[in-house]
């Protein structure tokens, strides 16, 4: 039996946004909007819902007096990103 | 890129290789300070070395050069910082490692216009030079893992490492007991307290 994919990772954006963070300490929103070519408003709707699931932690602060937002990975996220990647390749490996 | 789009569970892991394919190939350190520094010792270390062997003297230290390459240094690091849009884990730990060694460094210097010379190839005071080992690895770890007795067993070593430099060897050693206990012994004890409720927890 397999496991459902988690909806809230199965979405390009999501997906994107929790690898990029996956592998590194903290980011930028402005980093993450340049390496996903996704419209600021699309991927702060995206954030959020990351947020609201708990898998991101996003901190707004301010920068040489410029408004800045920092992403990081919590470790829920990790964790739900480790269930995620676990059930894909079981899905990959019974395709072949 | 839109998130309407349904993935495909191999479209699923491209998209995540490429991410973290993307976040590798973004971040390069500038190489600005590597090369400010290997050039100023570089050059400090060879004009030293022509004045030795040469035997004539500039009128300055040309040691002094290192001093003032700590301005560039700083306006350099904080204008990187800024610009910096992503923090890897390991920066933290590479800071930290920079910090003890610049301190390290700093400790050196110290030792060196301190400490008086004497005859032959034996170091005077060399137990200072250890005092100031203790302190590296117990600062590195202790800002590292956030563990704050090692951060005060650290900051207490260079404490003793100074003062050990106005005082005979006998004393040093005894600095070096208080080292030990405050850089291991008492932070093994903490860490040992902690594992075992942790297991007991766990049973």
């Amino acid at each position: 039996m397999f496991k459902e994919l988690d909806p809230i990772l199965h979405s390009q954006l999501r997906l994107a946004v929790m690898s990029l963070l996956i592998g590194i300490k903290e980011a930028e929103f402005t980093f993450i909007r340049e390496k996903t070519n996704a419209t600021a408003g699309n991927l702060s709707v995206q954030v959020q819902k990351l947020k609201d699931a708990g898998y991101i932690e996003v901190v707004k602060q301010f920068k040489n007096n410029y408004p800045q937002t920092i992403c990081k990975i919590t470790p829920a996220g990790l964790a739900a990103f480790e269930a995620y990647v676990k059930a894909l390749q079981g899905y990959l490996k019974a395709g072949k | 890129m839109k998130e309407q789009k349904t993935l495909s569970e191999k479209e699923s892991l491209e998209l995540i290789t490429s991410m973290i394919e993307k976040v590798k190939s973004s971040y390069h350190e500038t190489g600005i300070v590597a090369l400010l520094w290997g050039s100023v010792v570089a050059i400090a270390s060879l004009v030293n070395y022509l004045e030795i062997e040469f035997s004539f003297e500039l009128g300055f230290d040309i040691w002094l050069l290192v001093l003032f390459a700590l301005i560039p240094h700083v306006i350099i690091s904080m204008k990187e910082r800024r610009l910096k849009k992503v923090r890897k884990h390991e920066d933290d730990a590479l800071d930290a490692v920079w910090l003890a060694y610049g301190i390290s460094i700093f400790g050196l210097v110290a030792y060196e216009n301190i400490v008086p010379s004497v005859a032959g190839s034996s170091i005077p005071s060399i137990y200072s030079l250890f005092l100031l080992l203790y302190a590296l690895p117990t600062l590195v770890t202790g800002l590292v893992k956030k563990f704050r007795p090692m951060l005060i067993g650290a900051i207490l070593t260079y404490g003793l490492f100074i003062a050990s430099c106005f005082t005979v060897t006998k004393y040093d050693v005894l600095f070096g007991a208080v080292a030990a206990l405050t850089c291991w012994f008492i932070p093994g004890l903490i860490l040992r307290k902690r594992y075992l409720e942790q297991r007991r927890t766990h049973v």
